[in-house]
């Protein structure tokens, strides 16, 4: 998941800039170009340049030498580069700035041969993983008058190079209209639909209770059994409980009393926690009785995300989604570190006590002695203590003779 | 009947709805769907003993589905499940983790001896891929906050104020913007259809109840059903006992400390002598330790933890970080998680703990030998 969203923001970084714009119409609502093209876009060119040059040096020869050094001064004008003149400078004859109408159907054959050799400048591009985008289907309304156009011809117009980084003109885009129209509905049906889920008309909700009174009486079972699912949840409950007791239990037993009212409460908290202990054995103790004398039947079907209650939105099911708010790039990523850290301690955790249960009675069951039984316990400790990071040494201490 | 199985199968599998479903003959679907209900704890024996060819029983297939349509709101929650996300969305509960999981595998008997080389070497690639995880993931929220800063202010709805990943997607690339128009419209429709169904619900509810009325009333037998499962093995009986030992041994500990603690306490007290301020400061340490206790219990009675709701969230960037009241900000979520880490942390520390102890237990029986711990952190 993770990775098919990163190759998502990669891609057009890498393949963007240079496809020509599909529909000729989306040119035409397209309104002004940028003339002022940013240094970033100058940087691209320059590089796209140098390359298109490259490719052009087999069919040119002779008029090249002239035009690298046109290329770069003509660059240097600050004034209306247009990009499609700048890249159009190679086919020319020097000292043209204009691109006429002829030169750009070469220059967009070039363009386009050079697709490939492009991604290689892409490549080169300084760390910032903007994501170059061509104007393509944004409404967005550039600033600068249409310089542009008396450069180009209206034919070809080659949108295409100018490739807009999201960093500057993101801003600027819009949505598609019809999109707006569509998402505006959708959000307010949901929010229809959960505004009807939480003021159920009375009657249906009362039928359905009844219903399934009724259905539970036509069955002849008064007491509706202990699904499993119902067994596993309880399960879950439990073994959390266990986990939060032990816990406890712990720092109660390891905390050492200042005086004897301390003490005191210390006690009773133990004493509470061995109460609670006991009720949770004995619930247990139900539940595998109740699972037992089932047939060896039915389990839950995988560990279905429908069948469990818990992610269903809570006690109110709010069916829009809500909004998870926050400030910069470091607490975004803090969060998704602490939840990652989180997930992968349950996964310890886990780990932890299956190993203990499989990995110490093979240690304590093997001989002592001899190369594989130190391996073991090297192992053993290594995973169990060290959650695998690190290994212990062991070092025979031979009696000198 | 084929139909009425097929929905319900459809209901309640686990799965989300693919070709591959579609391809799954229809006698193992109708007996998924009859092991699924029965792990539901659906009551009606008669639906077990269907044939599972469809050539009879809609009256009951029909009666199980009305069961689960009022068991909970099923509709919705399939219209949750395929739901088409907007934004750039962050789920907040661990359920996913805990699915992820997965059931418990079947107890399988180890083959030969236990190879550690073996385990350590999957320790190690688990590691590693937990590291790969983790980098990739600080690299996509790194790249979605740039992509959140620089569309800001473009965003029709001015609550959210910029542009998600994927609108901009869309935006850069119309022929799927295309598609996921098209894809909001089908929802747009689906949620109509569930919301004319709400508005006509109660007529069902009537009808249901006379199909109901038309059934003989079952004996409640313990019938001998179908037995297997084909996909999945057993249930949380191994967890059941995993947890049983523990608290076990928990109990054991427990009762000798306080045993022990007790006696030297009802020594000291007697010297203390009693008096009203004595049994008046009993009974409130007698409350606070119950009230204490009481709050520890309620964590793990209540199915889900306190506030974060479940589901996935859209993710907003602000600079002031401001959220409305059914919002979630980052940096409470933030707090929340550190204090769960730190509990995980101190759990899975004393479990270590517990091994080294046993270990060096069991290792010290072998004198002639120098035990180097690791260089710790």
């Amino acid at each position: 998941r993770v990775c098919r969203r990163l190759l998502q923001a990669w891609e057009p970084t890498g393949t963007w800039a240079w496809e020509p714009p599909p529909e000729p119409e989306i040119n035409e609502e397209d309104p002004l170009p940028a003339c002022t093209p940013s240094p970033q876009d100058l940087k691209e060119l320059e590089f796209l340049t140098q390359a298109l040059e490259k490719a052009v040096r087999v069919r040119r020869g002779i008029t090249k030498a002239g035009e690298r050094n046109k290329a770069p001064s003509l660059k240097s004008r600050s004034v209306v580069t247009s990009p499609g003149t700048t890249a159009s400078t190679p086919p020319q004859s020097p000292g043209q700035a204009g691109g006429h109408a002829s030169d750009r159907r070469p220059t967009k054959g070039l363009r386009q041969t050079t697709v490939p050799a492009k991604g290689r400048p892409e490549r080169r591009l300084p760390s910032v993983p903007d994501r170059t985008r061509a104007g393509i289907g944004a409404r967005a309304p550039r600033p600068g008058a249409g310089l542009r156009n008396q450069h180009m011809a209206p034919s070809a117009a080659p949108q295409a190079p100018e490739a807009f980084t999201l960093k500057e003109k993101g801003h600027l885009l819009r949505l598609p209209a019809a999109f707006r129209k569509a998402a505006s509905q959708n959000s307010s049906l949901w929010v229809q639909l959960s505004s009807m889920q939480t003021s159920d008309s009375m009657d249906a909700a009362a039928a359905k209770t009844q219903f399934l009174q009724n259905i539970q009486t036509a069955s002849g079972g008064s007491q509706p059994r202990l699904s499993a699912a119902e067994v596993e949840a309880e399960a879950r409950r439990l073994r959390k409980a266990c986990s939060l007791l032990r816990l406890r239990v712990r720092e109660e037993l390891s905390a050492a009393p200042m005086d004897w009212m301390q003490e005191y409460r210390c006690l009773l908290t133990l004493e509470g926690l061995q109460a609670m202990v006991g009720q949770c054995l004995q619930r247990l103790q139900e539940l595998r009785a109740a699972v037992a004398e089932r047939p060896p039947l039915p389990c839950p079907v995988g560990r279905p995300p429908r069948a469990s209650p818990s992610c269903r939105g809570g006690a109110e099911p709010t069916w829009s989604p809500q909004l998870l708010v926050y400030s910069s790039t470091q607490e975004l990523q803090t969060l998704a570190a602490l939840k990652l850290r989180v997930a992968v301690l349950d996964q310890q955790i886990h780990l932890e006590k299956v190993l203990m249960a499989e990995l110490l009675p093979l240690v304590s069951a093997a001989q002592p002695e001899g190369r594989s039984w130190l391996t073991l316990c090297r192992a053993a400790h290594s995973l169990l203590c060290e959650g695998g990071a690190r290994v212990l040494t062991i070092l025979r201490d031979e009696p000198v003779d | 009947t084929c139909a009425l199985w097929q929905l319900l199968f459809r209901v309640l599998s686990p799965l989300p709805a693919g070709n591959a479903l579609a391809s799954i003959a229809l006698e193992v679907q109708a007996r998924l769907v009859k092991s699924a209900l029965c792990s539901q704890g659906y009551p009606r024996l008669a639906l077990a003993q269907l044939p599972e060819d469809g050539s009879q029983g809609s009256r009951e297939l029909l009666l199980a589905l009305s069961w689960l349509l009022a068991r909970g709101p099923v509709p919705e929650q399939m219209l949750a499940q395929t739901r088409v996300p907007l934004g750039d969305e962050m789920t907040v509960c661990q359920c996913e983790a805990l699915a992820s999981l997965g059931p418990p595998a079947p107890h399988m008997e180890a083959e030969g001896p236990v190879d550690v080389r073996h385990v350590q070497w999957l320790m190690g690639k688990l590691r590693f891929r937990w590291r790969q995880l983790v980098s990739s993931q600080q690299e996509q929220c790194a790249l979605l906050s740039k992509i959140h800063l620089y569309t800001r202010g473009c965003h029709c709805d001015q609550n959210l104020g910029h542009l998600s990943v994927t609108e901009a997607e869309m935006l850069r690339d119309p022929e799927g913007g295309q598609k996921l128009l098209r894809t909001l419209e089908h929802e747009s429709r689906r949620l109509e259809a569930v919301l004319a169904w709400r508005r006509a619900e109660p007529v069902f509810w009537q009808w249901m109840d006379t199909v109901l009325g038309t059934c003989a009333p079952e004996a409640p037998a313990a019938a001998s059903q179908p037995t297997f499962l084909p996909w999945v093995p057993e249930c949380g009986d191994g967890e059941l006992e995993l947890v049983v030992r523990e608290l076990q041994t928990l109990e054991e500990e427990l009762r000798e400390a306080v045993e022990r603690r007790r006696v030297a306490w009802e020594a000291k007290a007697r010297g203390c002598g009693r008096g009203p301020e004595w049994s008046a400061a009993r009974r409130a340490f007698r409350e606070t330790v119950e009230k204490e206790l009481g709050a520890l219990q309620r964590c793990w009675e209540q199915d889900s933890g306190p506030a974060p709701a479940h589901g996935p969230h859209r993710l907003v960037r602000r600079e002031d970080g401001a959220a409305g009241d059914r919002d979630l900000q980052a940096a409470e979520l933030i707090r929340t998680l550190r204090s769960q880490e730190a509990c995980l942390e101190a759990v899975l520390r004393q479990l270590q703990g517990q091994c080294r102890q046993e270990l060096a237990r069991l290792a010290g029986a072998l004198p002639g030998l120098i035990w180097i711990p690791p260089p710790g952190r």
